[in-house]
């Protein structure tokens, strides 16, 4: 969906530690010309400028990134998945997996505390899930992530294990977002429902507490001294460096970044294109980019209905969009353009697709000719048996709209315009949309998915995904290879094997030309070169465990 | 006797104000009907991953399934017995979301009002009846104020105050420093309806009769237009200033969100987008009772400013 930093958004992760700070100098001692060491140093507090605000704080309940990206700070998983798709110990010490991947066994440390005082154990665990599953919580994501869930059985204090009733590959991955993370049992059965109005009832195990939060204005996470069980992939164990972490809500643009600039804040989420120039070490402000996993940004076509049942003519809307040089001048050369429907920080991604279907309007021209398209009407566009060559692409509700995309929408107008093909943007309310998109009633529709793992290729893909059951497959198409290969991918914990279907799943989608991927959406954000030790996990959000303030 | 007169009046006004926000309530309703779209889908969103097991949930647990007027029905039984029911989407009572985001927007709407009243008084005041060049100046400043929107004029203002010269702090409600540029940003445009119409009073009165008496009693032409002329021109001010107010709950939705303030316009953002049906109703209830009680205010205003008016009946 365009707006993917806000929705739905289902990340199962994989985590891509990468040290951001590396440019402003904790890793390499490279940037900023200050002479701070690279030694860090405990205390201080830090201000982080978001755009959006969560609706609800429960992460058994919420499908909001932002959600998950602030109470990742105070929820730890029982996994910890790295940019390379390895699991390590995190509240688990170790684990084991049954051969038929229905069960998963998991050995827990002995020594972690939620930080009202009370242990983390195996009761802890089913507790949660239990809970998640349960419909009286009306789980918008977490359950999902659950999947085929069957129960959670304490073997021993410290030993717990999960099954599913039927095979479950992606697990482990679900298992390290914080949506699977651990409320104190205390805190449920005091709070229970009104975990959702976040603030000190939320109590985690993570390296932050939560210590306020004032509805429309800002949330207030501190220390959590007694922290001791960070992953092995972060830069040190022990307590986080930072006294305090507050994330302001400012969802205007320019108020983000003026309030960046004038160093009123420390932090700034979704840096607009046409501002990333302008920050740069001279300034005192850095800017960190990072790719998003999942699906990049893609207009997706329904090859179900009206001329895009011909993929003749499918193949001249993908081969007809001057995809470069749209993407380039709306976004200043900030974004990517896209060659696959997956994006390249995906495992499983195939980069062998770049340049293999550039912009060619002779090619698709001649298509639309074979497909009969013959005639010209007197505005110029095509027809065909007296019927114009028009396409419905409905503009997303106007609080949905992001990232410009209208005006990409605008570039790949005119470019099919200029093959004779005319494309409707009518401006629909989230009701009608949401109406016309689920029934199929739309010719092309736009958005991006973001979730580490290939496996979102299946909710494009697969014919069983249709938006309305919570899926993303807006072609409307039932391909038996797309969907024996994307099902496949799903029960496989092997690398390879997994990345063997994908790469076929990305090619066949290219071939059927079900998708015209336009640019792999980046997170970026500016920062003050004295914040240092930022890392992004592979959701691109921002983790503080490392974060320290420099001089 | 006269006691059983006020009573009665007084009477009158609360079952005015009750049938008043029993149709708020009701259009509310009606219009959140009338707008397109499952309620359960809209408050999810369009690419929601929650399956149909937990839309068909939620739909129950709100009662999204039953007839239209026995929804209706439903609600009204809990309006009347002050119970506002509880949001689809933060899943808390509406009564205390809204408690809990007034305080902010009062302080917000009040600052604002007493602002726009002030600089009103003092330009028209400096404004009126005076030279042509500074009379059309002072008509062309509040012409700008009144049409640019309010969330560009808050943008100037952080850019010049907060982001250059770092006077104020961008964001919040934490001290009074953070009020300043917010209350500015609704009050200017304010400001400029409400002098351009004193301006208008005030020298209308200046050509009366009376004004010319005062003058050449030796007042001075200050004197004349406080003392004097204000009173005339206060009447139209008063009906203005009432519902200029009344729409400052509106403005502050733009204003809170750029400031990243507390308050009820957020909370009215994100009712609307999502369809939060009670929490809508809600704060459609709030504007109307503060419509109702400004109107009031006005009418007892009256009272005070035009004591031709104190003569006869009680209220209008």
């Amino acid at each position: 969906m365009s707006r993917l930093s806000r929705r739905p958004v289902p990340l199962v992760a994989a985590t891509v530690a990468v040290l951001l700070a590396a440019a402003c100098g904790s890793g390499s001692g490279s940037g900023g010309g200050t002479s701070s060491s690279d030694t860090p140093v405990s205390g201080g507090s830090l201000t982080y400028a978001v755009d959006t605000e969560p609706v609800s704080w429960d992460i058994d309940v919420s499908q909001q990134d932002i959600t998950g990206s602030i109470q990742r700070n105070v929820f730890d998983s029982l996994v910890y998945q790295d940019d390379k798709g390895q699991f390590h110990a995190w509240l688990a010490s170790s684990w084991s997996v049954s051969k038929d991947l229905r069960t998963y066994t998991f050995h827990l440390r002995k020594d972690v505390t939620f930080t009202d005082g009370t242990p983390f154990n195996a009761q802890a665990v089913k507790t949660n899930f239990d809970r998640i599953v349960d419909p009286a919580t009306k789980s918008q994501y977490a359950a999902g992530l659950l999947g085929p869930y069957a129960d959670t059985k304490v073997v021993d204090p410290y030993t717990v294990q999960v099954s599913f009733t039927k095979a479950f590959a992606p697990f482990l991955q679900a298992a390290s977002t914080p949506y699977l993370g651990f409320y104190s049992p205390a805190a449920i059965a005091k709070y229970g429902s009104k975990l959702g109005a976040g603030g000190p009832a939320d109590v985690g195990t993570g390296p932050f507490v939560f210590s306020s939060y004032t509805k429309g204005q800002s949330a207030v996470l501190t220390r959590n001294p007694k922290y001791s069980w960070a992953p092995a992939t972060d830069a040190h164990q022990g307590p986080a460096y930072l006294d305090k972490l507050t994330y302001r809500f400012l969802s205007q643009d320019s108020v983000r970044v003026g309030a960046l600039r004038s160093g009123q804040v420390q932090v700034a989420k979704s840096v607009p294109p046409t501002d990333v120039k302008t920050l740069t070490p001279g300034s005192g402000l850095t800017v960190i980019s990072k790719q998003a996993p999942g699906g990049v940004y893609n207009l997706v076509l329904n090859a179900s209905r009206g001329p895009f049942t011909d993929q003749r003519v499918r193949e001249a809307v993908q081969r007809g969009i001057n995809v470069d040089a749209d993407v380039k001048s709306v976004y200043f050369g900030a974004y990517q353009r896209a060659w696959s429907p997956l994006s390249p920080a995906t495992v499983g991604y195939d980069s062998s697709l770049t340049g293999t279907w550039p912009y060619d309007p002779a090619l698709a021209a001649k298509l639309l000719d074979q497909a009969g398209w013959t005639g010209r009407d007197s505005s110029g566009y095509r027809t065909k048996d007296g019927k114009r060559l028009s396409l419905v692409w409905p503009l997303m509700p106007q609080n949905l709209v992001s990232q410009q995309h209208d005006i990409l929408g605008q570039a790949v107008q005119a470019d099919l315009k200029k093959l004779g093909i005319q494309v409707e943007r009518p401006r629909q309310d989230v009701g009608t949309f949401v109406k016309q998109l689920f029934g199929g009633k739309d010719d092309i529709s736009d958005y991006s998915w973001a979730r580490a793992d290939p496996d979102v290729l299946r909710l494009y893909f697969n014919s069983a995904e249709t938006p309305a059951k919570g899926g993303a497959n807006g072609t409307f198409v039932k391909d038996p290879d797309l969907d024996l290969w994307t099902e496949q991918g799903q029960t496989s914990l092997d690398p390879a094997t997994r990345a063997k279907y994908y790469t076929q799943v990305q090619k066949r989608a290219l071939d059927l030309s079900l998708v015209v991927p336009m640019y792999v959406v980046s997170s970026v954000y500016g920062a003050s070169t004295h914040v240092h030790g930022i890392t992004a996990d592979a959701n691109t959000w921002l983790e503080f465990h490392d974060a320290w303030l420099g001089k | 006797m006269k006691a059983t007169h006020l009573l009665r009046a007084v009477a009158r006004r609360v079952a005015a104000a009750v049938a008043v926000l029993l149709g708020a309530a009701t259009v509310a309703f009606a219009a959140l009907q009338l707008i397109p779209g499952d309620p359960v889908t809209t408050m999810l969103g369009p690419f929601s991953s929650a399956s149909p097991e937990v839309r068909a949930r939620i739909r129950a647990q709100y009662g999204l399934g039953e007839p239209v007027w026995r929804q209706y029905l439903h609600y009204l039984g809990h309006l009347l017995r002050g119970d506002l029911g509880e949001s689809y989407q933060v899943q808390r009572p509406v009564g205390s979301l809204i408690a809990d985001q007034l305080a902010p927007t009062v302080q917000l709407a009040l600052s604002a009002l007493a602002v726009a009243l002030l600089l009103a008084l003092l330009t028209a005041v400096a404004t009126a009846g005076r030279r042509r060049l500074l009379r059309g100046a002072s008509s062309l400043l509040e012409l700008l104020t009144v049409s640019s929107p309010s969330y560009w004029t808050g943008i100037l203002l952080l850019t010049a105050f907060s982001f250059h010269w770092q006077l104020f702090p961008v964001a919040g409600a934490q001290d009074g420093t953070a009020l300043v540029l917010p209350a500015l940003t609704l009050a200017l445009p304010m400001t400029g309806v409400l002098a351009q119409v004193l301006r208008e009073g005030l020298e209308t009165a200046l050509h009366e009769p009376f004004a010319v008496t005062a003058r050449s009693r030796g007042l001075s032409g200050t004197a004349v237009r406080l003392r004097h002329a204000a009173r005339h021109a206060a009447l139209p001010l008063v009906t203005l200033t009432g519902w200029l107010a009344g729409s400052l709950l509106g403005g502050a939705v733009l204003v809170e969100t750029v400031f990243g303030r507390p308050g009820i316009g957020a909370l009215i953002l994100q009712a609307t987008t999502n369809k939060d049906m009670p929490l809508v109703i809600g704060l459609v209830l709030l504007s109307a009772l503060v419509f109702v009680v400004l109107s009031t205010l006005v009418d007892l205003l009256y009272l005070v400013i035009d004591p031709r008016l104190r003569t006869d009946q009680v209220t209008p």
